[in-house]
């Protein structure tokens, strides 16, 4: 189900967790089913009884129903407890072992029905999709492919692991810097004349744009 | 019900303070009570732009601090009674005021004003936050500018993360004769970008400058310019009316013009 997963202490204080939170449950809106229950991952980040409401609240707003909190913290574990949601306390997990191996399954795709603004960063283990436009001053890095149904103008990072077969799709792509695997690009100086669907890839001299048209063609001949 | 609209941009001089103002003044002009409450402490300028600075005793602090009445502070003013202003403090900082702060004093304007306009800060530090906590609805003003947009979309995300849902945009300092020779972005390009409805488009007009030194909002004058029919056109289009858009660019639409851009190259 929907994780909330926060890092400990140096990452991001409450403020920030908070927009980043809201700013997920507006852009699927579409896709949550009422009564789908949600289990929060808190790991080691410290939740008082306020935030735990305040987080179940604005679940509640679109019928999903905050169940059950994972933890490892007593603190968080007492709050969600006199709360009333049902608590699994767990030993923290040895940070030491999570090396991204190689080979490791992508996550499933991300689905974000929003238009990303500037400032924001959308950061995805997998493949991202956005039905909307990515504003200038945004970002989006993603593990796998990205599409972007609308117009891409800010930065888009696909294959973030170090894959240098993904791809990255807009109907209008007018990026200001595209990134796949290690290799980056600016957009081209002059842009079409008549914008259409594009799909940029990595070819043996660099990142390389083309109509997606065209690119079904190419994938062909190449395989 | 009560509507408090927070008018922001992020960036700095696009005319916030400008619209707060001249806003305030048509909607209370129409007979609606208002109250514009400047949340910009530390440099506060909407005193200045309604010639209500010499009348000032108490600020938003000192209501705060218990040392004056809601009602002592807030100036009525004497050309539109039915217009009050909630100033601002000059030797304070952002910092001098909290959120929770901000949502108790406009609490306690509804119950009296039909309409609580908030006079963002520029930025998005403590001073918006502030302006932006009892708000329901915004204003986001731009000039048509690709740094204003961009700082406009920042806040506009921010917004929408705090559940400001009802944001419709204002396009000010709008210069027609650059549009038209493609030097300067239109409203649809800034539209294409921000994509939030569209409530009102505010030409460049040397007599806002006036206006400002005088201490007199420009819908206030017999004669209105365009720009005061453009801010007039908004106030009604906030009351449900529907007011078609002022065709700005008829001025500049002739024979000459028209033939020029047809030779000249289109530039990004």
């Amino acid at each position: 189900m929907l994780p909330t997963e926060s890092e400990n202490g140096f990452g991001a204080n409450w403020a920030d967790v908070w927009q980043q939170f809201k700013q997920r449950i507006n852009s699927g809106e579409r896709f949550w089913q009422p009564n789908t229950t949600v289990h929060l991952i808190a790991r080691d980040r410290l939740l008082d009884a306020r935030q735990l409401q305040a987080i179940a609240d604005t679940l509640a707003e679109t019928e999903l129903h905050l169940k059950r909190v994972y933890t490892s913290r007593r603190q968080t574990a007492v709050a969600a407890a006199t709360a009333g949601f049902s608590v699994e306390q767990h030993t923290p997990i040895s940070h030491l072992n999570q090396t991204t191996e190689s080979g490791q399954a992508l996550a499933e795709p991300l689905y974000v029905e929003a238009t990303v603004r500037s400032g924001m960063e959308i950061r995805h283990p997998g493949t991202v999709v956005i039905l909307g436009d990515v504003n200038p001053g945004s970002s989006i890095v993603a593990y796998g492919d990205i599409v972007v149904w609308g117009s891409l103008r800010g930065v888009a990072h696909a294959g973030s692991g170090g894959n240098d077969r993904c791809l990255i799709m807009a109907l209008r792509l007018e990026p200001t810097q595209l990134r796949i695997g290690e290799h980056v690009a600016r957009a081209p100086e002059k842009p079409p004349a008549q914008f259409q669907p594009e799909v940029a890839y990595v070819a043996s001299e660099g990142i390389r744009i083309t109509k997606s048209t065209d690119f079904t063609k190419l994938r062909l001949v190449s395989q | 019900m009560s509507r408090v609209i927070v008018i922001t941009s992020g960036k700095g001089g696009v005319g916030k303070t400008t619209t707060t103002a001249n806003l305030g003044m048509a909607l209370a002009q129409r007979g609606r009570k208002v109250a514009v409450v400047d949340a910009d402490f530390g440099l506060r300028n909407l005193d200045l732009l309604l010639g209500l600075e010499n009348r000032i005793v108490y600020t938003a602090v000192e209501v705060l601090a218990g040392e004056c009445r809601l009602d002592q502070a807030l100036i009525k003013d004497k050309r539109q009674p039915n217009l009050a202003l909630l100033p601002a403090a000059q030797n304070r900082t952002k910092d001098a005021v909290t959120p929770e702060q901000m949502k108790q004093l406009v609490g306690s304007l509804t119950e009296s004003f039909e309409y609580v306009l908030i006079d963002c800060p520029a930025g998005i530090e403590m001073g918006f936050q502030n302006a932006i906590a009892s708000a329901t609805e915004a204003l986001i003003v731009t000039t048509p500018e690709i740094s204003a947009v961009r700082d406009a979309d920042r806040v506009v995300g921010l917004l929408e993360a705090n559940d400001v849902r009802k944001q419709h945009l204002i396009v000010n300092r709008l210069k027609p004769a650059m549009v038209q020779e493609n030097l300067m972005m239109s409203v649809s390009d800034v539209q294409e970008i921000l994509a939030i409805p569209l409530i009102g488009v505010i030409p460049d007009d040397e007599r806002v400058i006036v206006s400002t030194n005088k201490g007199e909002p420009l819908v206030l004058s017999a004669k209105m310019s365009l720009a005061g029919i453009a801010y007039d056109n908004i106030a009604r289009r906030l009351e449900g009316e529907k007011v078609p858009f002022l065709d700005l660019t008829a001025a500049y639409d002739d024979l000459f013009s028209r033939i020029r851009r047809m030779f000249r190259s289109p530039s990004r």
